[in-house]
């Protein structure tokens, strides 16, 4: 009987604090717990046969098909080209300033974040497409985005160098086989002659890169102009849009911001 | 953010109030309608299944079952048919990590025995085909988390679990009005009562439940599946 009365009064509670989860995989079990305790409540009112029904389909069976409705809305996808201090695999985790601006970014909107490495080129199809949410690593927003992209505000600035026509060190993506992925855009572009159009859009980080390999950069100019890194976001995700920029704009004047870029950068 | 505040104070406020009005339930001595204390007392008798509840919704009531499980066979229905009108995502497939599929591969059986005992012994001991049904497809939902469901669709085949869920409701139908063959009101169970407490007993009790279950299992299935195939890989 006291057990009873115990449930009943958890009840209320355990309902509360589901509803008052900011993290969608918290809210659901803290739906499946209510599930459960109620099929308790039933078992001890002599009803085991509701009790088997309610733990069945509340505790399991629901619970397993919010959990698979959130696996792709409770995560924030992000796809990304891998970068040195900016978004790299470290061993089995994910380090650097854009992994952990997005980090806070998807915990702060109550979501997982999940991180895809995939060439430069595939980051824009893949946001463009639908199929992830923001585009990250060493992102420049040049003139050229595309219509159903957009730019974030800046979080880093940087600088953008460009070789001039023909001159680009045609063996540096052989010499850089490291960075899965990294190479890959100058590399078909080596192949199809065309690499002094897609060298212009060097960030700093790649020129780094690029001169660990021990690649010629004596024609290397810099570009005019102030460049910065920003994350891509589809242009109708207006949303998620105003949530980053606030975000960042908090970031930014709380300090945070700065001492993240001298963790990585000093 | 203040919407979500009002939204859970009127949650709350809501589950609170039922909470209250089932424990004022609980404090009143109420008397139990004389209906069901003649069920509880005749049940075991006239139906010989010890599970009263199974010898209720599976013998006195059996039509109000059949048309649930038509009920259910609609939505099964519906769900597949308006899903199928939609064109599926073809996205790159998700790998589940060891952890999950060590503890799947451990607790998909287990929900399978889980249901074969629920519907085996559901009209002696608390079970039943409906629960034993959900059951089995969660398990087989824990596989398909874990592996993938294309790996687990290319071993079940939708389409002839679809042609399988409308057979067993067409038999489950064929089989209450087999009476009627011999001159006795369709729905009435022809099969010997036995012991009430035995396996064999509850006359078709038994080969209810293990229908209902085979049904319900597959339809949940096939909706949870059609559900993937909108939505993309599991």
């Amino acid at each position: 009987m006291i057990a009873r009365w115990i449930l009943l009064a958890l009840l209320p509670i355990v309902a509360g604090i589901a509803l008052t989860q900011s993290r969608r995989l918290s809210a659901i079990i803290g739906m499946g717990l209510f599930s459960f305790m109620l099929a308790a409540v039933y078992l001890l009112m002599h009803a085991p046969d509701v009790a088997i029904t309610e733990a069945t389909i509340g505790a399991a069976l629901v619970t397993a098909i919010y959990v698979l409705a959130i696996r792709r809305t409770g995560r924030l996808i992000v796809v990304a080209d891998e970068v040195p201090s900016l978004m790299a695999r470290e061993g089995d985790h994910i380090t650097g300033l854009e992994y952990e601006i997005l980090e806070g970014f998807a915990r702060e909107i109550g979501l997982d974040l999940s991180v895809r490495f995939v060439p430069l080129r595939r980051v824009r199809w893949l946001i463009a497409h639908h199929e992830a949410d923001m585009g990250a690593g060493g992102i420049v927003p040049l003139a050229d985005i595309e219509g159903s992209l957009s730019a974030t505000p800046t979080h880093l600035k940087t600088g953008v160098y460009a070789f001039p026509a023909g001159k680009a060190p045609l063996e540096a993506p052989d010499k850089a086989p490291d960075y899965e992925g990294y190479f890959s855009e100058l590399a078909s572009h080596c192949q199809n002659g065309t690499l002094s159009t897609v060298a212009t859009s060097l960030d700093l980080a790649r020129v780094l890169a690029l001169s660990r390999t021990g690649a010629s950069l004596g024609e290397l100019g810099r570009v005019d102009g102030a460049f910065g890194y920003a994350f891509l976001v589809g242009k109708r995700r207006t949303e998620l849009q105003r949530d980053y920029v606030d975000y960042l704009h908090r970031l930014r004047t709380s300090g945070r911001l700065d001492d993240m870029i001298g963790r990585y950068f000093s | 953010m203040n919407k979500l505040r009002i939204r859970t104070v009127l949650a709350v406020g809501i589950i609170s109030a039922f909470v209250v009005l089932v424990a004022l339930a609980f404090a009143s001595d109420q008397p139990v309608p004389a209906d069901s204390q003649q069920y509880l007392a005749r049940a075991l008798g006239e139906t010989g299944a010890s599970n009263r509840v199974a010898g209720i919704y599976l013998n006195y009531r059996l039509l109000d079952t059949l048309l649930e499980l038509l009920v259910f066979s609609v939505a099964v229905l519906g769900v597949r048919h308006y899903l199928q009108q939609s064109e599926g995502m073809s996205l790159p497939a998700l790998s589940e990590s060891e952890v999950l599929q060590t503890a799947v591969s451990f607790l998909s059986p287990l929900a399978l025995l889980l249901c074969a005992f629920f519907a085996i012994f559901g009209h002696i001991s608390p079970g039943g085909g409906f629960a034993a049904g959900v059951i089995a497809a969660s398990g087989l939902l824990y596989v398909a988390i874990a592996h993938g469901m294309k790996a687990t669709e290319t071993r079940l085949n939708p389409w002839r679990l679809a042609l399988a869920e409308k057979a067993i409701l067409l038999l489950l139908l064929a089989f209450v009005l087999v009476p009627a063959a011999f001159g006795k009101i369709p729905l009435s169970d022809l099969l010997p009562k036995g012991t009430p407490g035995q396996l064999l007993s509850g006359g078709s009790i038994l080969i209810y439940n293990i229908l209902i279950a085979m049904k319900v299992f597959i339809g949940a299935w096939l909706v949870i599946a059609a559900f993937a195939q909108h939505r993309g890989e599991l």
